[in-house]
C-alpha cells in the first residue's frame, strides 16, 4: 500500500464509512419512495397519479448533480430553511433514485400475469389483499435484477456528493491530495476501492438473480 | 416565505446559459460518438467465438463501469495532469471510457440475441465474416439495441454535467458562475434543470422518430446499471 | 460413371465436448445424386450435412469437396461455400431485405455481380420457385412455404454445383409442404447433385438415387433407394420406416 494512503488510512476510511452510510439511506429511502411512487401509477391513484408522473419524468430528466444542487442550494433558499452538506446529499439520493426504482418496480407489477389476480380474487381476497398479499411480492421479486443494478449505481454516484462538500470517499480523497499532492496514488486508490465494491455487489446481484431463478 | 423570485436576472445572463448551453451539446455529442465507435468495438469482441476476447472485453466493461464517472474524470485531470490535457479532453475521455463499457453492454447482447442461424445462412452463401457482420447481423443487431441506445445517449448528456466539476464551462458550470453573480440560486437551477430535460426529450424522441425504430423489445435494462 | 466423387466424408468423428455426435461416418456423393439422409432425432443428420460445408468443425476423419479438404486449415471456406447451395429448417431469410435483396445479396458481395446483373438473375430465380409477384415482399410478409422457396433460389443464386438441404419443410404447415418439395424435385430432374436431411419419405422414392439412414451418429444403411424401401437391412431402420410411413 502507497505510504501516503497508509498514512491517511483513518481519515479514508471514514470517507468509506460516509459512503456507506449515504448509499444505505438513498437505498432504503429511495426504495420506499420508490414503491409508493410504483404503486401510485400502477393503481392510477387520482390526483397523485399525474404528479407521480411529473415527479419522475422530471427527476429521470436531471442530472444528479443537479439535483445535489437543488437540495443543498435552491430548495433551502427557497422554502427558507437551513442545511448540512451531508442531509442535502442524503435527500438528493432519496428523491434521484427513487424516480428510477419507480419505473423498475413498475414493469415487475406489470409483468405480473392477470390470471394471478383473478385467481386470488376468486378465492374471495379483497383487491387489497390480492395487491399486497400476491401481487407486489411477485413484482418484487421481478424487479429485483434491474433494482439491485440502481443500487450498485447508487453506489457509484456518492461520488457526486463531494461536490458539494460531503466528505465520503471521494471527497476525502480530494482532501489528502489537496494536501499530500500526490493525485497518482491517492485517485488510483479510490478507483480500485469502488471497481472492488462495486463489483463485489454486482456479483452479489448475480446470485441474488440466480437463486431467484431457481425458486420462481 | 421570504424568497422573491425574480426571473430577470436569469434573462440578463442567458448569454452565459446559451454558452454553458453549447458546451454541453458539444461535450455530449463528441462523447457521443467516440462512446458508440468503442463501445461497438468491444461489444463485438465480447460477442465474439474467442475465449480471451470475451474475458477481455469483460474485464474492460467491469473496470470502466464499477469506477464513478467523477473518478474517471478525476483520473484525466488530476492523476494524469502531467499529460497537461485541456479540461474539455479530460472530460470527453472519462465521458466515453464510462460510457463505452455501457454501449458494449448493451451491444455484446443485441448481438447475442440475433439467432444464431442468421449468421449461419449468411456463412454458407460464401460472405466472408466481416460481411456476415456487417450486411446481415448489425442491422438486425442495431434495430434490437436501438432504444436502450437511445437511453443510454440521454443518460450520457445527464453524466456530461460532471464536468463541470473539473472546470468545463458547461451548462451546470455556467449556473453555478450566474449564481454566485446574482445568488438567485432558485431560478437558475430550475431553469437548468429544465433545459436538460428538454435535451433530454429532444434527443430521445428525435432518436425514436429515426426510421427503422419501431417498438422493439429493449434487451433487458442493463443500461441502467 | 468414373468421374471422382463430388463429396467424400471419410471415417468422419465429431463431439461436443465429451458428447460424441457423429461416430466414423463414410460416405460418398457422386455428381448428379440425390441421397437422402434419414433417421430418428438427435442421430446427427444436421451436424452431418452442416459438416460439409464446414458450418460444423469436426475432430476426425475427412471431408472432401471437389478434391479439398473441408476441415484443413488453409481451406479457404467461403470460396467453398459460394460453390455449395445450403437450406436451413428455418429458412433464415434475412428480415431486413425483401426477397430479391435477400436472393441478390451473395451475388453481389461475394461472386462481385453488378447490382443490375443479380437483380436479373434473382428475379429469374423466383421466377423458377414460382415467386416472381412477391420478389418486393419482407420476409414477415411470406408464408412459410413461400419463405422457404425463397430461401431455395437464395442457394441457387451462386450456381452451386451441390445443394444441401436441412430438413427443409419440417418447420412447414402440412399444406405448404408440397410446394416446396415441387421445387425441390425440379432441381432433381434438372441433374443437381442434392444432399438431403428429411422425414418426407414420399419425396424420396420419387428422386431419391440413395438413401441414407443414421441412428446415434452412425451411418447405419446406405443403399440405394429402391433397395432401402423395399427391404432395410437392420431392424433399426426397419422400425423407423414403419413409424414414419404409418402416418
Amino acid at each position: 500500500m502507497p505510504e501516503v494512503i497508509q498514512q491517511n488510512l483513518p481519515f479514508l476510511l471514514a470517507g468509506l464509512a460516509m459512503t456507506a452510510r449515504l448509499a444505505a439511506i438513498g437505498i432504503v429511502g429511495g426504495t420506499l419512495l420508490g414503491l409508493v411512487l410504483a404503486i401510485v401509477r400502477h393503481a392510477r391513484i387520482p390526483l397523485l397519479n399525474p404528479l407521480a408522473v411529473a415527479y419522475i419524468e422530471i427527476v429521470r430528466g436531471t442530472p444528479l448533480l443537479v439535483v445535489l444542487f437543488i437540495c443543498f442550494f435552491a430548495l433551502p433558499s427557497f422554502f427558507g430553511y437551513r442545511t448540512n452538506a451531508v442531509d442535502a446529499a442524503a435527500l438528493g439520493f432519496v428523491l434521484f433514485i427513487a424516480a428510477y426504482l419507480a419505473e423498475d418496480f413498475r414493469s415487475g407489477l406489470r409483468s405480473v400475469r392477470p390470471g394471478l389476480t383473478q385467481a386470488g380474487l376468486a378465492t374471495g381476497l379483497t383487491p387489497v389483499q390480492v395487491f399486497f398479499l400476491i401481487v407486489l411480492p411477485q413484482a418484487v421479486r421481478r424487479a429485483i435484477p434491474p433494482v439491485f443494478s440502481q443500487y450498485v449505481r447508487l453506489f457509484k454516484f456518492t461520488s457526486v456528493a463531494s461536490v458539494i462538500g460531503v466528505r465520503e470517499l471521494t471527497g476525502s480523497a480530494l482532501l489528502v491530495n489537496a494536501r499530500e499532492f500526490q493525485p497518482v496514488a491517492i485517485i488510483a486508490t479510490v478507483a480500485l476501492t469502488y471497481l472492488v465494491i462495486c463489483s463485489a455487489m454486482s456479483l452479489v446481484g448475480r446470485w441474488l438473480y440466480a437463486r431467484l431463478a431457481i425458486r420462481s | 416565505m421570504s424568497y422573491q423570485l425574480d426571473w430577470t436576472q436569469i434573462w440578463q445572463n442567458r448569454g452565459l446559459i446559451i454558452e454553458g448551453l453549447g458546451t454541453t451539446i458539444a461535450l455530449s455529442a463528441v462523447a457521443l460518438v467516440l462512446a458508440l465507435v468503442v463501445g461497438m468495438l468491444i461489444g463485438t469482441i465480447g460477442a465474439s467465438r474467442s475465449r480471451t476476447g470475451r474475458i477481455a472485453a469483460g474485464l474492460y466493461v467491469e473496470c470502466m463501469r464499477n469506477v464513478p464517472l467523477l473518478v474517471h474524470m478525476y483520473v484525466w485531470y488530476m492523476a494524469l495532469a502531467f499529460l497537461r490535457l485541456p479540461p474539455f479532453t479530460c472530460a470527453v475521455l472519462g465521458l466515453t471510457l464510462y460510457s463505452s463499457a455501457y454501449v458494449a453492454e448493451v451491444v455484446r447482447a443485441g448481438l447475442g440475441s440475433v439467432p444464431r442461424g442468421q449468421a449461419q445462412a449468411a456463412a454458407a452463401s460464401g460472405l466472408r465474416p466481416a460481411q456476415v457482420l456487417f450486411l446481415v447481423v448489425y442491422p438486425q443487431a442495431l434495430r434490437i439495441i436501438a432504444p436502450s441506445l437511445a437511453s443510454l445517449s440521454s443518460q450520457l448528456i445527464k453524466d456530461s454535467s460532471l464536468a463541470s466539476v473539473i472546470a468545463v464551462a458547461d451548462l451546470t458550470y455556467q449556473a453555478g458562475a450566474i449564481e454566485g453573480q446574482t445568488f438567485r440560486t432558485f431560478e437558475v437551477y430550475i431553469t437548468i434543470a429544465v433545459l436538460y430535460l428538454a435535451l433530454v426529450f429532444i434527443v430521445s424522441r428525435g432518436l425514436m422518430s429515426l426510421p427503422g425504430m419501431r417498438e422493439a423489445p429493449a434487451v433487458g435494462r442493463i443500461a441502467d446499471a | 460413371m468414373s468421374a471422382a466423387p463430388l463429396i467424400v466424408l471419410d471415417h468422419v468423428c465429431k463431439q461436443y465436448g465429451t458428447n460424441p455426435v457423429l461416430r466414423d461416418c463414410s460416405l460418398s456423393v457422386a455428381a448428379g445424386e440425390i441421397v437422402v439422409v434419414c433417421g430418428p432425432s438427435g442421430s446427427g443428420k444436421s451436424t452431418l450435412i452442416k459438416c460439409i460445408n464446414g458450418l460444423e468443425p469436426y475432430q476426425s476423419g475427412s471431408i472432401r469437396f471437389e478434391g479439398q479438404e473441408v476441415g484443413a486449415r488453409g481451406t479457404d471456406l467461403p470460396r467453398l461455400r459460394a460453390r455449395i447451395g445450403m437450406v436451413f429448417q428455418s429458412f433464415e431469410l434475412y428480415p431486413h431485405m425483401t426477397a430479391v435483396q435477400n436472393v441478390m445479396l451473395a451475388q453481389v458481395h461475394v461472386l462481385k455481380r453488378s447490382r443490375a446483373e443479380a437483380r436479373e438473375r434473382s428475379l429469374e430465380l423466383l421466377t423458377r420457385v414460382g415467386l416472381r409477384e412477391r420478389a418486393e415482399a419482407y420476409p414477415a410478409n411470406l408464408s412459410g412455404g413461400q419463405q422457404q422457396r425463397v430461401a431455395i433460389a437464395r442457394a441457387l443464386a451462386l450456381d452451386p454445383v451441390a445443394m444441401l438441404f436441412d430438413e427443409p419443410t419440417s418447420a412447414l404447415d402440412p399444406e405448404m409442404i408440397n410446394e416446396v418439395l415441387d421445387v425441390m424435385v425440379g432441381l432433381a430432374q434438372d441433374g443437381m447433385t442434392m444432399v438431403v436431411v428429411t422425414h418426407e419419405m414420399g419425396f424420396a422414392r420419387r428422386v431419391a438415387s440413395r438413401v441414407v439412414f443414421m441412428d446415434e451418429g452412425r451411418i447405419v444403411e446406405d443403399r440405394p433407394s429402391e433397395q432401402f424401401f423395399r427391404a432395410p437391412e437392420t431392424e433399426r431402420a426397419r422400425i423407423f420406416l414403419s413409424k414414419i410411413i404409418a402416418h
